[in-house]
């Protein structure tokens, strides 16, 4: 069976391997230290590991290092980053934590007393858009809101974002497709502008004069206050979603078995970022209008991610057409995986809930990693439905003996033998 | 219902606008301006504290109401500055070194702010040193540190560290965030811990000896 009949079993839901995605998105893969601390575990070819993603300092899981680590599954991802710059044109860069990394050619950094700066589309003629401080492994984005004028206030100004997949788009996706015709394992990909309301994407890292709402809180905000104003937004950014969406597939066709939608977290630690009505109201239609569409015009399953206690709202992810739910946050309220299995697992792919990494991957034994993974496993897996992966990206300074540790149960609970390098 | 009561709806429900013009129609009307606070707000901001606890509402209507009681007190502090009333409890709050997250931090503080304690917020990325030297300088009852990643957990235990070594009387220090649990709290040194903005008043009031 290869990987990507081994993820489509489990995504039609039926019993078998548990498939295993490292690093096929930007919210399944690994801190760039954690992945070159995997490399030298196994003994593969020393050299700097390219920052897939940099914002979050993802880093790319190589085939054969995603061998060994027994992934099913791969990217087929954007030509685009968070900073807006391509993801291209590699060189060095010494990371604060000693690391030489790769890094895009836009990624040109202001160091300042050991904090780090990054420009949108890496012009530094204007003001920074990403922070990581000094001590920190990740960047965060900076809130450059403009003053706020109600009367003037345009849902275009945070429609800049959303523009129509343009040629250099076009000849990146042939490109990716065609590297990928033959590949045996399952991919995943995503065209970006599907999410709605993204926290992440709001302050708009990626772009020089972000304009409208930007700030954080005041997004949030708006959700009750300026309701008619993100509605519009909300309505242009599907209409462009679904025109590119048609272009993509005429590109991407059957080569692509899962599409990442959005990213929007609608969970808490403890609770929901919105109420259910507000969810029914405000996210549901386009939602739906986008699940529509590719459900009938492809193949593919669709993939949500939402960290935090979201039970609440499976139903309703599952009723807007949802597939997939990404990273399933066994740690929140409410969010027991024998409860989530039991009560939505033949309507939805759980793809996450493997290993706990704000706790156990971090901060635990290898022994109680181990413990973990296999019960999380034996929770999640019967009847298929389940892709392993851990609750959201393995983070900065996890010890690569967890990291070890989390592969090995995984593969014994497979009962497949260990890859050598 | 008495206009404070009115107060106390309107603030609940974030209605700014109502929120303004009660507060102003309380004080023409020779209600003391720590009568507004103590008998609107802030038995406004305690409903809204007890609704988000239980899941009634959420993170939007939480800074809906949070912003309807700052526009009141932002003509309320004037006059209890006039007339030198200050809160009984004066809190210091932040996020740790290394950490640039503040959402779950500045709700907290809102929450603190509308149980009428004294809020001075460090922002993010802020070192123990800094911490300790606020709550010097402010004469604090009570520490905040929130963290989000779990990256910089350590720097919550080394600022814990600190500010006990420091030995300030009367100081509590409470802990929160995504990654932060009870059994951390208390693994660190932390003398309160609270998984949400909502019952994060109902802490620190415990912590001050006050039956919340």
């Amino acid at each position: 069976m290869t990987s990507r009949e081994k993820v489509r079993r489990a995504l039609a839901h039926q019993p078998g391997p548990v498939p295993v995605d490292f690093g096929s998105t930007g919210l399944t893969g690994m801190h760039v230290s954690c992945v070159a601390a995997l490399r030298e575990h196994y003994g593969l070819p020393r050299h700097p590991v390219k920052v897939s993603e940099p914002f979050q300092m993802l880093g790319e899981i190589e085939d054969d290092l995603a061998r060994l680590l027994g992934s099913d599954c791969t990217g087929a991802n954007g030509r685009g980053t968070m900073f807006g710059f391509p993801a291209e044109d590699w060189h060095e860069w010494r990371a604060p934590w000693g690391q030489e990394v790769l890094v895009p050619g836009g990624f040109r950094p202001r160091e300042e007393a050991g904090n780090i700066y990054l420009f949108p589309t890496g012009d530094p003629t204007v003001p920074p858009s990403g922070h990581m401080p000094a001590g920190g492994y990740f960047f965060d984005a900076i809130v450059r809101q403009q003053p706020i004028d109600e009367d003037k206030l345009d849902p275009a100004d945070n429609c800049e974002e959303f523009t129509l997949l343009a040629p250099e788009d076009l000849a990146h996706w042939r490109r990716e497709f065609a590297r990928l015709q033959g590949e045996t394992r399952a991919v995943v990909s995503g065209i970006g502008g599907t999410g709605f309301g993204d926290i992440a994407l709001v302050p708009a890292a990626f772009l020089k004069h972000p304009r409208g709402i930007r700030d954080v809180t005041e997004w949030y905000v708006s959700l009750i206050e300026r309701r008619d104003y993100v509605h519009a937004i909300f309505t242009k950014q599907c209409e462009v979603a679904l025109q590119n969406l048609a272009t993509f597939a005429a590109i991407a066709g059957d080569t692509v078995d899962v599409l990442f939608l959005c990213g929007t977290d609608f969970g808490t630690q403890t609770s929901q970022f919105c109420s259910p009505a507000t969810f029914d109201e405000l996210y549901a239609p386009y939602y739906r209008q986008v699940n529509d569409w590719v459900h009938r015009h492809t193949k593919w399953k669709t993939f949500k991610h939402s960290c935090g206690a979201v039970r609440p709202l499976i139903d309703r992810f599952i009723a807007c057409g949802f597939d997939i739910l990404n990273p399933v946050q066994c740690s929140a309220t409410d969010m027991d995986p024998g409860r989530l299995k039991a009560d939505f697992g033949d309507r939805l792919v759980f793809w996450g809930g493997g290993v706990d990494t704000q706790h156990t991957l971090p901060f635990g034994t290898p022994a109680a990693v181990r413990t973990q993974v296999t019960e999380r496993l034996r929770a999640f897996s019967p009847h298929g439905g389940f892709v392993f992966n851990t609750i959201h990206n393995v983070q900065a300074r996890t010890p690569v003996e967890n990291i070890v540790a989390m592969v090995d149960a995984i593969r014994d609970f497979n009962g497949t033998p260990a890859s050598s390098p | 219902m008495s206009l404070l009561t009115d107060l106390s709806i309107a603030v609940a429900a974030g209605k700014r606008p109502d929120t303004i013009r009660l507060t102003q129609e309380l004080l023409a009307g020779g209600t003391s301006p720590q009568d507004v606070v103590e008998q609107g707000l802030v038995p406004g901001m305690a409903v809204v504290g007890e609704q988000f606890r239980r899941n009634e509402i959420f993170v939007p209507e939480m800074l809906v109401a949070a912003r309807a009681m700052k526009e009141a007190l932002k003509l309320l502090e004037p006059l209890l500055a006039q007339a030198g009333i200050k809160p009984k409890y004066t809190v210091v709050i932040g996020t740790v070194q290394g950490d640039l997250h503040d959402i779950g931090k500045n709700l907290v503080s809102m929450m603190w702010k509308g149980a009428n304690f004294a809020v001075v917020d460090l922002g993010t990325n802020v070192s123990a040193e800094r911490y300790l030297a606020a709550a010097r300088e402010h004469n604090a009852h009570l520490v905040g540190l929130s963290a989000l990643l779990t990256t910089t957990m350590p720097a919550m235990k080394e600022t814990v560290r600190l500010l006990k070594a420091a030995n300030l009387p009367n100081v509590k220090i409470m802990v929160g965030g995504a990654p932060i649990t009870q059994a951390f709290a208390d693994e660190i040194g932390a003398d309160g811990y609270s998984a949400d903005a909502g019952s994060a008043v109902s802490t620190a009031l415990r912590l001050m000896g006050e039956a919340a």
